[in-house]
């Protein structure tokens, strides 16, 4: 089964350096887009994504507030958070809810523990 | 005339200084990663100036009209960072930033974008770095891409303040293989800067300890 | 103690003073020998880990907080680690240092390992230090930049020659505002492009602060880097030197000026000298000329004399030949000034006494004159003599004295003055040092235009109008200074009357002294019959010779070459004396008179010339016969001849 992987980020330059990292690590699993955090609850009420990257400097909704809704609609799914601001209070805010943190710019580098943490999780067998 | 109660102590100028160097040396890593080139950096300049000089400050440099992503910053202290670069090189940048796979038009499509990410990544890394050492939380604007001059830039009011101090901040950096180049600025007004003081104070004691 | 390991190996290679290997979880230093050494612990010690602390407890109090800000840095995340600090021995010496570390995270970004090399810089620091001093003290900034950098980074000097803020760096826009626009920059950049040739070069700036104009040079490298370069370099201020180069080049100029004055001074006596040679060619076209003229003269003389004997004797007739006559000898007297002027006429030189001389011939001067005229003399109580030629010493005089009168129609006083003027050089017409007598012709008439003056003393120019003056008076006058190593000079000006100054040298102590009187003449002979061989290669002028020869009752032989001469000479054995002319082609009367002594010992040789000059090597017995001669001057000359034979 395809692996999706959702990309919120108003930035489509990040958009698209996140998918090129993206491809390169998983090459089989497809992505889908968003550009804000409302585009983003739209887009999932279509299609129910496997994992999320998201962009935290956003406006109206940042990335943090989207990351903790994603949370309680779907419990399981690995979320990172994908941002340059490495303060360390939004490092902690991520790990509260959840959320890996993966410092910007994303390479296949930085994204490489993230991504296969998550695929080791959707392997697994929910518990 | 600086005020007494601003006034930097050398060794706190070495502490704003080695924060600053850990902040742009972030951000340079962080653009490095992004254009896959090396990337140089200057030594910090920190000069303590009015509004009105920073603006000339950034004048003197160049003569062009200038692109720049702007980043508002605020909490304890609070200020304004700007990623500057001469009009005639950003083109150059979003070839490097996106990855030269491009079309010319893409290209040009993709100009505003790309700046502003990439003012967002170095900005951010840099800024963020500096909050993390000083063990504070900042919340920054999303950046804006601006065009324009020195003055502007700046924003210098006439009427304003102008003769309000600032801290001035200034990083060259050159990306040479592409010949790129820009440089950082951050203004600070007073208020803040007495509270950066404090918590450079602090910052020192906690490293230094004994040794202070 | 690090062993063999990859961190040693790598940092050990860069041959530095120590290394250091921080394990920061432990809160470990690890370190090697040399460090150890440096930071006076003993190797022993440091073999299992030190502490942390240990670090920084060498380090100079005063650097101290600096590293350990520093060391904060590099763990929160900053990329290198580099800077210089002192340390104080266990010996208690104070020694510069220069740390270069790393620093490795773990997966969540936390410094795992602070690794680094520690380099004695003490003997650097010194040497920067007293760079930095001399360089200030000398006046020489540096700089250093990053090709792509809008900033160069500068030293406080480098600044202060420019007249700019001191500040460590400086915007490069900044920096080559100093310079006009449109000169090469100092700091050449910022954008990359073409590297510079190179940096050494000298500007002309305006310094920021006070506005003044001074000269940079700029000497450095260029070091490359990479795709990039980095300029290092220092300049200094050599307006001195400059100024001086100026002062020479203004000094150069002014020599071009100078040289160009001395050029037209130069052209100036070509210009003068050319005029004398001018002056010289006519003369030796008027000599050329009276030469001729003399031997038309000696002819028609001659033959009038013969004429007048062998005519009966008929007043009509005589006063026609008288005329003649007179006519003759006014052009002989013409021919003899022309001469003069030439320079050829043989001039005899004696030590006169100007005012003895001038008193002598007072009397036929203010005859000459006429009454409405008088002569006001001025001579000093003694005066030095002159070597000069007294008869043309008195015709200079009388003619100035005409002229003085000429000038002032109506009547006048005319002054002749005499005083010694002694000369450094140069004066009054080119004069060489020495002592001179002037002597001075002074009259209040109608005086002489600059135009007129200019070529007062040319041949054949006068204002006299026709008949009533040759032109040639000056010009004679002025040959006449020459040949006495004098001078000539008019100083008029019009409506007031004219000076003129005859420059006379003073004669010299060792010169003989000859009395004004003539010198004895031999004792003539009486004219008995001789046979005389003439030589002439003008055939009128040799008929002349021989008609008045014969008239005088001798035998003549002609001859018109030395050759011939000498044939014939060899052939009449009885040949009793030999008059020829001078002037000859081929072989010149001199010339044949060495031959006819050869031939014929001491024979008596006339030598008729009409020209004055004395060829060297000519026989001193030689009798000179000056041309044009009548018969009664032939008589004479013959009478010497045989005279100072017998």
């Amino acid at each position: 089964m395809p692996v999706t992987v959702l990309i919120v980020d108003d930035s489509k330059l990040a958009r698209i350096v996140a998918g090129k990292a993206l491809a390169e690590l998983q090459p089989e699993w497809s992505k889908i887009e968003a550009s804000s955090a409302a585009q983003a609850l739209e887009v999932i009420s279509g299609q129910t994504p496997d994992v999320a990257l998201i962009d935290f400097n956003m406006s109206e909704k940042d990335g943090l507030e989207l990351a903790a809704e994603l949370r309680v609609l779907l419990p399981d799914m690995p979320i990172a958070i994908i941002t340059a601001n490495i303060q360390d209070e939004i490092i902690a805010r991520a790990r509260e809810i959840g959320a890996a943190f993966v410092a910007k710019p994303v390479t296949p580098d930085a994204l490489e523990p993230f991504l296969s943490g998550a695929a080791l999780r959707l392997r697994s067998p929910r518990p | 005339m600086i005020p007494d109660s601003v006034a930097l102590a050398e060794l706190e100028r070495d502490a704003l200084t080695e924060i600053v160097n850990i902040g742009v040396s972030r951000a340079a890593s962080s653009l490095r990663k992004m254009i896959g080139d090396q990337v140089l950096l200057s030594v910090p300049s920190i000069e303590v100036v009015s509004q009105r000089r920073a603006a000339r400050l950034i004048s003197e440099r160049e003569v062009s009209d200038l692109v720049a992503v702007r980043q508002d910053f605020s909490g304890p202290f609070s200020g304004r960072a700007l990623l500057i670069f001469p009009e005639t090189n950003s083109l150059e940048l979003v070839r490097a930033v996106t990855g030269d796979e491009l079309s010319a038009e893409e290209v040009l499509e993709m100009e505003h974008e790309a700046l502003a990410e990439t003012g967002n990544v170095i900005l951010n890394s840099c800024l963020a770095t500096m909050a993390n050492m000083l063990k504070r939380s900042l919340s920054m604007t999303i950046p804006e891409v601006l065009r324009g001059t020195g003055a502007s830039l700046f924003e210098v009011d006439e009427d304003s303040a102008a003769e309000g101090l600032v801290l001035f901040l200034y990083i060259d950096f050159a990306v040479r293989s592409r010949d790129i180049r820009g440089y950082i600025a951050m203004i600070m007004d007073i208020p803040s800067l007495a509270t950066l003081k404090e918590l450079l104070e602090e910052f020192i004691a906690r490293v230094v300890g004994d040794d202070a | 103690m690090i062993g063999a390991d990859h961190i040693g190996s790598v940092l050990a290679a860069a041959g530095a003073s120590g290394t250091w290997d921080w394990d920061i979880p432990a809160d470990t230093l690890n370190v090697d020998a040399p460090f150890a050494e440096l930071y006076g612990i003993a190797p022993e010690d440091a073999a299992d880990g030190l502490p942390t602390g240990t670090f920084f407890k060498a380090i100079h109090p005063e650097d101290r907080a600096r590293i350990r800000i520093a060391v904060a840095g590099i763990l929160a995340g900053a990329e290198l680690f580099s800077k210089e600090y002192r340390i104080v021995t266990p010996r208690g010496a104070t020694l510069w240092m220069h740390a270069r570390g790393r620093c490795h995270f773990d997966a969540n970004e936390q410094p795992v390992r602070f690794t680094g090399l520690l380099v004695d810089v003490t003997e650097r620091k010194r040497t920067e230090e007293r760079l930095r001093v001399a360089q200030t003290a000398g006046g020489i900034g540096t700089f250093e930049y990053v090709d792509g950098y809008a900033t160069a980074a500068v030293s406080e000097e480098f600044c202060r020659l420019l007249g700019l803020h001191p500040a460590p760096a400086l915007p490069v826009q900044t920096i080559n505002s100093v310079l006009d626009a449109a000169a090469a920059p100092l700091i050449p950049g910022p954008r990359g492009g073409a590297m510079p040739d190179g940096l050494d070069a000298e500007f002309q700036v305006v310094r920021k602060d006070d506005g003044a104009l001074r000269w940079i040079a700029r000497r450095g490298e260029i070091v490359r880097e990479g795709a990039g370069y980095r300029l290092v370099g220092v300049i200094y201020d050599i307006t001195t030197t400059k100024e001086q180069e100026a002062a020479l080049r203004v000094l150069n100029e002014t020599l071009e000026t100078r040289v160009e004055q001395e050029v037209a001074i130069r052209r100036k006596t070509e210009e003068a000298l050319r005029q004398a040679q001018k002056m010289e060619a006519v003369g030796q076209l008027t000599g050329g000329i009276a030469h001729d003229f003399n031997n038309l003269l000696m002819a028609i003389m001659s033959s009038l004399a013969l004429l007048e004997k062998r005519l009966p004797a008929d007043p009509n007739i005589s006063r026609l030949i008288d005329n003649a006559m007179q006519g003759a000898q006014r052009g002989a007297a013409l021919t003899q000034r022309m001469l003069a002027f030439a320079r050829r006429q043989d001039l005899v030189p004696e030590r006169i006494d100007i005012p003895e001389l001038v008193f002598g011939m007072r009397d036929l001067v203010e005859r000459t004159l006429g009454p409405a005229w008088s002569l006001d003399l001025e001579f000093p109580d003694r005066l030095p003599p002159v070597l000069a030629d007294a008869n043309q010493l008195e015709m200079a005089l009388l003619n100035l004295a005409v002229n003085a009168r000429d000038a002032m129609p109506d009547g006048g006083v005319i002054r002749i003055t005499a005083d010694q003027r002694n000369t450094v050089g140069g004066e009054a017409g080119e004069l060489a040092a020495g002592e001179y007598i002037a002597l001075c012709v002074i009259d209040t008439g109608v005086g002489m235009d600059e135009a007129t003056l200019a070529r007062a003393a040319e041949p054949f120019f006068t204002t006299k109008g026709v008949g009533k003056g040759t032109g040639l008076g000056l010009s004679m006058i002025h040959g006449l200074a020459k040949q006495l190593n004098g001078s000539f000079l008019l100083e008029s000006t019009y409506g007031h009357g004219t000076v003129a100054t005859l420059w006379l040298p003073v004669a010299l102590d060792d010169e003989a002294r000859v009395p004004l009187a003539a010198a004895p003449l031999a004792p003539e002979s009486s004219t008995s019959r001789l046979k005389i061989l003439a030589v002439d290669d003008d055939g009128l002028v040799l008929m002349n010779t021989v008609a008045l020869l014969d008239d005088l009752g001798h035998e003549v032989l002609e001859a018109s070459s030395g050759e011939q001469a000498l044939t014939l000479i060899r052939a009449h054995p009885d040949i009793d004396v030999v008059i020829t002319d001078q002037a000859m082609p081929r072989m010149t009367g001199t010339q044949l008179a060495d031959l006819l002594t050869e031939e014929r010992g001491e024979v008596p040789v006339i030598l008729a010339s009409g020209y004055g000059d004395v060829p060297p090597g000519a026989q001193q017995r030689i009798v000179r016969l000056g041309k044009p001669f009548n018969q009664a001057m032939l008589e004479k000359a013959l009478g010497q001849a045989m005279g100072g034979a017998r």
